[in-house]
């Protein structure tokens, strides 16, 4: 086990701080960010998980997990479960990757609001994302209304919804700007000159892409195709609706059966079990052909940054606005239905609507509605930020800190203490659920204490998402940079502060992007955590749609993606105006 | 950098900190004058019934209440059960009749017959033991867009019609406790032979929704002329959209009952105040809990507004033993699941 480290203290082990000192830094970088992990994840999760060792007589027993092994039926909903995901993911990843080029070599107008509008699926809650789909591209939605108009006909001329396409799309609508995002970072710090070289040698355009270019991705691709597959893995809202029923269930859905309607929080820890082993041997197999594929990459330095091109092209210029546009009509559609019916006011029983702003005067007080306090939006709008921010920062924090451990990816150490740190993502967060009502047993009382619960827990289900984004980017990074950093007489802290993290700044934006919006649209944790004390805009939206109304929750969910596109485009434009 | 972004994370973390260092100080007044309630999420939520009953509780008996958002359906017992080591509450609001058998089985909560029970009707009177007392109830109803139906179902065999076709949403009893509902309305209503007309509803089926919430969303979006719901679903159209457009049906044969309950915790240090607490609950805050929930009082002497003749009263509530759902229910979901995902 030791053996990777030995190696690379004799090899490489020169300057004036030796490696010993690196290596001591980073592991006591990393010390924070796995206390965290362990207490408010790991403990509480072992306790929910060690339920299905419990026998039928209270006893220490395997007959949970063996009968559930040797039941058909897991194994079919396991096999649908891994196959939707692996389709979710190749959609999803072959949607973001032509738009990752695109906005890792072109410069164009509107590309930072492009990579913000992106990001905004991201903090919807599944429930809305549903809506959206359904305002938008239902039998008795807004595109077959349309359609319905031009031909006469009764019938909704384009079925989509219910069947597996379905929830193909919206899986793909809610995860290809993971793709998008973490390979764009990635692709932009990419030298080109190796591409350059294979043109020069008379290599045609999609050559030098899938021979030079394409192997250079891998790392980012994997990225992405890990966190996609895991977001699809434990979906179950989005594709028992969309999919149009029982016929297609995931493991998901039988959790929460067991933990939520039979009252067996056993079966469910079991279960649960059963799906973080197969997950995590999935992630494992992906870190491990990450390790064997993936070589050193040089990084362009800042200096010599690929100057953007514009599209030049006439392929380019026609390929182009019709890629952006068949993006802009699928990410903006279901995001334009939420907005679209929440300033639809019902006027006649027939269904006939007129434009209102009713929904959010309600919702910002400034209309009394008979019988309730309806101006909580101000203060959810501003919790939700300030979680959100701090969520960012920590998260990032954290992250860098576990990446700037992980990256030599010496030992079999460090590859379990990656997979460590994916484990958020591979456990149901009903199971995480269960989980957080021991900790918030724990921690009785006050309303600050509960705060910075909800927050500690939303960065540690936001960290796998910074790590996966900064890692690729940082095992980049030349040894010999932090060589020669070394060797000219910086300390360990300065190397990593001045060289290493400046390098990092691009991906680190995209993560810390992904880090707030999961934290605005997280639910589940927030619910338990808090017991009710905090609002954020995801529990009012919840609230609302509980109490029937769907068009206030339009207009919230309206008012979310308002203020996560402002607040990405602020982040976009901090960032770019920092290379310049 | 670094040193910018951690200073930047103290201040962003301090400002709520001070905010609400002033909640505080709630927590350190007389333990004898303050119960802790957990409930289902709505009920506390700012158009629940919590915001209102709450504040004229404490009026009435000085009592502070510390209502607590402790999840939804099954999630409330599993928690009492999960802390049972370290108990927080001491009543507890939102156990449907449907659990009655495993919250009696748990032990966790003291029989308390209110002089209250005298005003709800026998056959509220779900839990023999009083361990759960009903505070409010509704029937399951399939609801209706009537600027589409002109021929209304009358019976569960009506909705087996061809006509239907791909015209109803439903939603799954493995994750719905209106799914649940209705799977236990069909065993309530043809015995052994439920499955039955669950093959045959099949293709009239548009979609089997993960939750109440996406299912009636997409019933009022248009995607269907039925769903299953509850019989007091239209009041809330007619109370704040001015709309009598969605209607409920009631079948001549019943519709499913589900009657919530609430209960005091064994483990309560203030069980006078608890008794208290549901006395008034099954009284004063009747009006209050059916408007907000837009579900039925159970106490019979309360005055509803006149939106609530739009949530029309079936002759016959039927009922399972709570014995036999117990006993049968992952059996029942296991074959409903056998069935429906062919």
């Amino acid at each position: 086990m030791g053996g990777g480290h030995e190696q690379v203290r004799q090899g490489k082990g020169s300057g004036t701080y030796g490696i010993l000192d690196m290596s001591r830094f980073y592991h006591a970088l990393s010390t924070p960010a796995v206390v965290l992990l362990t207490f408010l994840f790991l403990i509480p999760l072992s306790i929910i998980l060690s339920k299905a060792f419990v026998g039928i007589d209270r006893g220490f027993s395997f007959e949970r997990l063996a009968s559930l092994v040797t039941d058909a039926y897991t194994w079919r909903i396991l096999r649908f479960t891994l196959v939707q995901a692996l389709v979710s993911t190749v959609v999803s990843v072959a949607l973001g990757l032509p738009g990752a080029y695109v906005l890792a070599s072109y410069r164009f107008p509107g590309k930072r609001i492009i990579k913000a509008i992106c990001t905004i699926p991201f903090v919807l809650p599944s429930i809305l994302v549903v809506l959206g789909f359904v305002i938008f591209y239902g039998n008795n939605g807004i595109v077959n209304n349309l359609l319905r108009m031009i031909s006469g006909s009764e019938e909704p001329p384009l079925r989509i919804l219910y069947t597996f396409g379905a929830v193909i799309l919206a899986h793909a609508f809610y995860n290809f700007p993971i793709a998008l995002g973490l390979i764009s970072s990635f692709w932009e710090q990419l030298p080109s000159r190796y591409g350059q070289a294979a043109m020069t040698m008379g290599a045609k355009r999609f050559t030098v892409f899938r021979t030079v270019t394409l192997p250079r991705l891998v790392p980012a691709i994997l990225s992405a195709s890990t966190l996609i597959f895991l977001f699809c893995f434990s979906s179950f809202a989005i594709i028992l609706v969309l999919g149009g029923g029982p016929r297609f269930t995931t493991l998901e859905v039988e959790i929460y059966r067991r933990a939520r309607m039979t009252m067996d929080v056993e079966g469910a820890a079991a279960l649960s079990l059963l799906s973080i082993a197969v997950t995590l041997l999935l992630v494992a197999l992906h870190l491990w052909a990450q390790r064997a594929m993936a070589h050193q990459e040089e990084m362009e330095s800042p200096g010599q940054r690929r100057l953007e091109r514009r599209p030049e092209s006439l392929l380019a210029r026609i390929v182009l606005p019709l890629y952006a546009l068949a993006t802009a009509l699928f990410v903006l559609g279901p995001l334009f239905g939420i907005i679209y019916r929440s300033v639809q006011v019902p006027v006649s029983r027939s269904g006939d609507s007129e434009f209102s702003l009713r929904w959010y005067r309600q919702l910002f007080g400034l209309e009394e509605v008979a019988g309730s306090a309806f101006s909580v939006a101000g203060s959810a709008i501003i919790l939700s930020l300030i979680i959100a921010a701090v969520t960012a920062c920590l998260s990032l924090l954290f992250a860098t800190m576990l990446a700037a451990r992980l990256r030599t990816r010496s030992g079999s150490k460090e590859l379990t203490m990656e997979l460590f740190a994916m484990l958020p993502m591979a456990v149901s967060s009903v199971v995480v659920g269960l989980g957080y009502y021991l900790v918030s047993n724990i921690f009785p009382g006050s309303r600050s204490l509960r705060t910075a619960l909800v927050v500690l827990a939303h960065v540690v289900i936001a960290s796998p998402f910074v790590l996966r984004s900064i890692l690729p980017e940082f095992r980049k990074i030349p040894f010999s940079y932090t060589q020669a950093s070394l060797t000219l007489g910086a300390t360990v802290s300065q190397t990593f502060r001045k060289v290493e993290l400046p390098l990092l700044r691009s991906a680190m934006a995209t993560g810390a992007a992904f880090s707030f919006a999961i934290s605005m649209g997280e639910i589940n944790a927030t619910l338990v955590l808090s017991d009710s004390n905090l609002v954020t805009i995801p529990i009012v939206m919840y609230r609302l749609i509980g109490s029937y109304n769907f068009a206030g929750a339009c207009a919230l969910g309206t008012v979310l993606i308002a203020v996560c596109a402002v607040v990405f485009a602020i982040t976009e434009s901090i960032h770019r105006s920092r290379y310049v | 950098m670094k040193k910018h972004c951690l200073s930047l994370v103290l201040a962003v973390l301090l400002i709520p900190a001070t905010i609400w260092a002033g909640g505080k100080s709630e927590q350190s007044e007389d333990a004898r004058q303050s119960i802790t309630v957990y409930a289902y999420d709505s009920f506390v939520s700012e158009w629940g019934p919590g915001p209102l009953v709450v504040p004229a509780f404490e009026k009435k008996t000085g009592i502070a209440v510390n209502l607590v958002s402790a999840g939804n359906g099954g999630e409330l017992l599993s928690r009492l059960v999960l802390e049972r080591n370290r108990p927080q509450a001491d009543v507890v609001i939102g156990i449907s009749d449907e659990l009655l058998s495993e919250t009696v089985a748990s032990d966790l909560l003291l029989p308390y017959e209110s002089a209250a029970l005298s005003q709800i009707p026998a056959f509220l009177h779900f839990d023999p033991t009083y361990a759960l007392l009903p505070f409010n109830y509704g029937n399951y109803a399939f609801v209706y867009d009537s600027a589409k139906v002109t021929e209304v179902p009358r019976s569960l065999d009506d909705l087996l019609d061809p006509r239907w076709s791909k015209s109803i949403i439903l939603m799954d009893p493995r994750t719905s406790s209106v799914g649940m509902g209705l799977l236990e309305w069909t065993v309530a209503a043809y015995g052994d032979a439920w499955l039955e007309w669950w093959k045959k509803v099949k293709p009239n089926v548009l979609t089997i929704a993960d939750g109440w919430s996406s299912g009636y969303g997409l019933f009022t979006e248009g995607e269907a002329p039925l769903v299953i719901s509850y019989t007091t679903s239209p009041v809330y159209h007619v109370l704040y959209e001015d709309s009598d457009r969605y209607r409920a049906v009631v079948f001549d044969a019943g519709n499913m009952a589900v009657i919530e309950g609430a209960g005091i915790l064994r483990s309560s240090r203030n069980i006078d105040a608890a008794k208290q607490f549901i006395d008034f609950l099954l009284t004063e805050a009747q009006a209050d809990i059916a408007v907000a929930n837009i579900m039925y009082p159970v106490n019979q002497t309360v005055e509803l507004p006149a939106a609530f003749d739009f949530a029309p009263k079936p002759q016959v509530s039927l009922m399972l033993e709570s014995e036999r759902i117990a006993k049968n229910r992952d059996t029942w979901l296991t074959e409903w699941v056998e069935v429906m995902s062919k």
